[in-house]
């Protein structure tokens, strides 16, 4: 095995992470910094998988700010192709360029008349340092797709047949984003660092909570992130990730109900359940005894420190 | 454990440690793990970046080098104590034999290091590759992804409903009421499974293909004549159906609804194989292309297609991968119609599984149990069962095939999907969060 191109994160320390996820207020266990860490010192694309709203996208949005690159995102769909992805030819122009017929010999597939796709802006960079290259749920995307992503993640190089290969100087950070809805080709695993980020924990979400929503109570995000957990046990179509629950924090916030002692109400509860279920079948499934089941649990977690 | 001064983050790794690590690696190959071919030298590489300094560090380094996927998490965790004892071990080993020093006491038996695995009387020395490595793909599966609480055992409860040898009675299956409502349902699935396939474009009206005009306009000067459109390409359905004819799945699926099932798949889907097994599996396909749902029984019935016996679902997929495997390829959706009541060996029906889930573009099990308000996958074989499935569905009659179509179309096939999630009850988790999160 070859030595990968020489990145710009060589020399990156632990504290430099760690301090760019506190200056972004992302709270991220060790298992998160240590791999994050890695990809970047490796130079290896990070594949991140996890449960939607788990904070698989921010933290690309993170990494960027916090080492001041550019974020180039790259949101992938069903049907995305090269010409979206990779580049384009200026059809118009090459038209023009084809009737005026000024030179003949002039060839109209040439770098004027090339139009730059996320993936090759990229790729050529010219910022002091490399950016961050965003490939979102690239599982949305057809598997033609994956493979075109191929060429990109391991030599950081794009074949256009017209022109040659363009190659990265420093090659860009690269944080791909998955759902699991379907599996991924091994060719696209064998490339990438592997990283799963876990619905969070009863304490992180707290901790989010009070980082993210720092006006809302802290009894009330404690009662908050002990009833997010309990549903999460529910058979749910979209069980709530942390991005929900932040939502729902800063709905209750803002609502700034709750009686003399920070406690939340069931009819509270009820009133904005919308923030956190996004599915009629799960907002169904809340009834009146789930409810109470959610206080309760709510109740414990503020009495006893734990849901 | 001591961890500590183990070694110098910056010194790297030593011969030991990748020794250890290679080691590693075909442990969690062989029970089963997806692990990448360049995998190892990526795990070496990370390992000298994060130091042997901290445990915890080192084993996120080797999991994210590693690893693929999140089902090979237990497997991991499981392997890599042994791995960082042997580690431990040797490192101190190493240490002490550049130091002059005696080994003696607990440090001999943890110090056995490399050349443990040679010596027979090394008890932890070779686990890795005995203890560990002599477990099936199947058990190691096992042992991980158990979804949910309480599975497992559900064996004395439900041992009531196996059929073990059931004699098996000729086919005597009739036509029934509710096919015209079973018509519009299977044309919703086939709908939705048609939504299955790529999005691969192809000539046809729904675009204008740019690029091809361009292209063809070159010869006429750069003056566009014609605009040749594209369109997503549109394929049919291909499946395989493989239906568990045991008598306990016969007691409580009807059976022209189940003919009239197979028929449909015959007639819409392209190159749709139907399989029925109890004890042994036998190609039904052709029978069931019968005009009428009355000739095709009598056809099952001329081609001597027994059923009404017991139940070997690993075996009965074993069968299949030897002597039809081409009946599945990556484009291939496979329906398996079983009660997952399994008396063979669990083992051959799990490592099947892993077979046809990895070979098959989905695989989706309909299980007629599940229809029941109360239904939880603990039958021994069903439970094994899950961590393959992309979805287990109810199986009863016409309303559950319209709710299984209208869960893939709204979830996408690799959505969350399950007879849980079926609209028309409210499964309910039964444990309660207060003991697990205490």
């Amino acid at each position: 095995m070859t030595e990968g191109p020489t990145t710009a994160f060589g020399d990156v320390t632990e504290s430099d992470v760690r301090a760019a996820f506190e200056e972004a207020d992302y709270v991220a266990e060790d298992d998160i910094v240590t791999t994050t860490l890695l990809a970047l010192r490796l130079g290896k694309p990070l594949l991140v998988e996890g449960e939607p709203g788990a904070g698989k996208t921010e933290l690309a949005k993170v990494l960027a700010a916090g080492f001041g690159s550019e974020l180039i995102r790259l949101q992938c769909y069903e049907g995305l192709t090269a010409e979206h992805a990779l580049y384009e030819w200026n059809y118009t122009k090459q038209l023009l360029a084809v009737q005026t017929g000024e030179d003949p010999e002039a060839s109209v597939f040439g770098e004027e008349y090339l139009l730059e796709r996320p993936l090759l802006r990229a790729l050529r960079g010219d910022a002091d340092r490399p950016p961050v290259l965003l490939v979102d749920e690239i599982d949305r995307a057809d598997d033609e797709f994956e493979a075109l992503l191929l060429e990109t993640l391991s030599d950081f190089q794009v074949s256009v047949p017209e022109l040659g290969t363009i190659a990265a100087e420093t090659p860009p950070v690269v944080i791909v984003t998955s759902n699991r809805t379907r599996p991924l080709s091994d060719a696209l695993k064998r490339r990438c660092l592997y990283l799963h980020v876990a619905p969070p924990s009863f304490e992180k979400e707290t901790a989010i909570l009070r980082r993210k929503v720092p006006d809302l109570d802290g009894v009330v995000a404690t009662e908050l992130s002990a009833m997010a957990a309990r549903l999460r046990q529910e058979p749910l179509r979209k069980p709530p990730g942390a991005a929900e629950t932040i939502d729902w924090a800063r709905a209750v916030a803002s609502l700034g109900d709750g009686d003399a002692n920070g406690h939340l109400s069931a009819e509270t509860v009820r009133n904005t359940l919308g923030c956190l279920l996004k599915e009629v079948e799960d907002v169904e499934r809340v009834d009146d005894d789930l409810l109470e089941e959610l206080l309760d649990a709510a109740e414990r977690a503020t009495a006893g420190g734990g849901p | 454990m001591n961890d500590g001064d183990r070694t110098a983050p910056a010194r790297g790794i030593g011969d030991h440690v990748r020794e250890e690590l290679v080691r590693f690696v075909r442990a969690l190959r062989r029970a089963g793990a997806s692990v990448p071919a360049n995998a190892a030298p990526t795990a070496a590489r990370s390992l000298a970046e994060v130091g042997l300094g901290d445990r915890d560090r080192a084993r996120t380094a080797l999991r994210a080098s590693l690893l693929t996927d999140r089902e090979d998490f237990e497997t991991f965790d499981r392997l890599f104590e042994e791995f960082w004892r042997r580690l431990a071990a040797g490192l101190d080993d190493e240490r002490a034999r550049a130091e002059g020093d005696d080994l003696d006491g607990g440090l001999a038996t943890l110090g056995a290091g490399a050349d443990a695995a040679a010596s027979p009387d090394a008890p932890d020395g070779d686990a890795p590759d005995d203890g560990e490595g002599s477990r099936s793909v199947g058990e190691s599966f096992a042992a991980g992804p158990a979804p949910g609480d309480g599975n497992g055992d559900g064996e004395e409860v439900t041992t009531a409903l196996y059929s073990p040898s059931g004699s098996a009675s000729a086919v005597d299956g009739r036509p029934v009421a509710g096919s015209e409502e079973l018509a519009p349902a299977f044309r919703d699935l086939s709908r939705s499974l048609a939504g299955l396939q790529g999005r691969r474009f192809g000539p046809g009206t729904d675009h204008a293909d740019v690029r091809r005009a361009l292209r063809t306009s070159v010869g006429t000067g750069g003056t566009v004549l014609s605009v040749p459109r594209r369109e997503r390409r549109r394929t049919a359905v291909r499946a395989l159906l493989l239906v568990d004819v045991s008598r306990s799945v016969l007691d409580v699926v009807d059976r022209g609804f189940l003919v009239d099932f197979l028929r449909l798949a015959r007639g819409e889907w392209r190159d749709a194989r139907v399989f029925l097994f109890d004890e042994e599996l036998r190609e039904v396909s052709e029978p069931l292309d019968a005009p009428t749902a009355t000739a095709a029984v009598r056809a099952l019935e001329a081609a001597e297609a027994a059923w009404g016996g017991g139940t070997r679902i690993g075996g009965s997929l074993a069968s299949l991968h030897d002597r039809a495997p081409e009946a599945v390829d990556r484009r291939t959706v496979v329906f398996l119609v079983s009660d997952g009541l399994e008396m063979g060996d669990v083992g051959t029906l799990e490592s099947e599984l892993s077979w046809l889930a990895g070979r098959a573009k989905r695989l989706f099990w309909l299980n007629p149990l599940a229809a029941g308000e109360a239904y939880e996958p603990t039958a021994r074989g069903m439970a094994a069962a899950l961590p393959y499935l992309d979805g287990l569905f109810a199986f009863a009659g016409p309303a559950d095939v319209a709710d299984l179509a209208g869960q893939l179309r709204r979830q996408g096939p690799g959505g969350r999907v399950g007879y849980e999630f079926d609209a028309r009850t409210t499964h309910r988790q039964t444990t309660d969060g207060q003991t697990e999160n205490a």
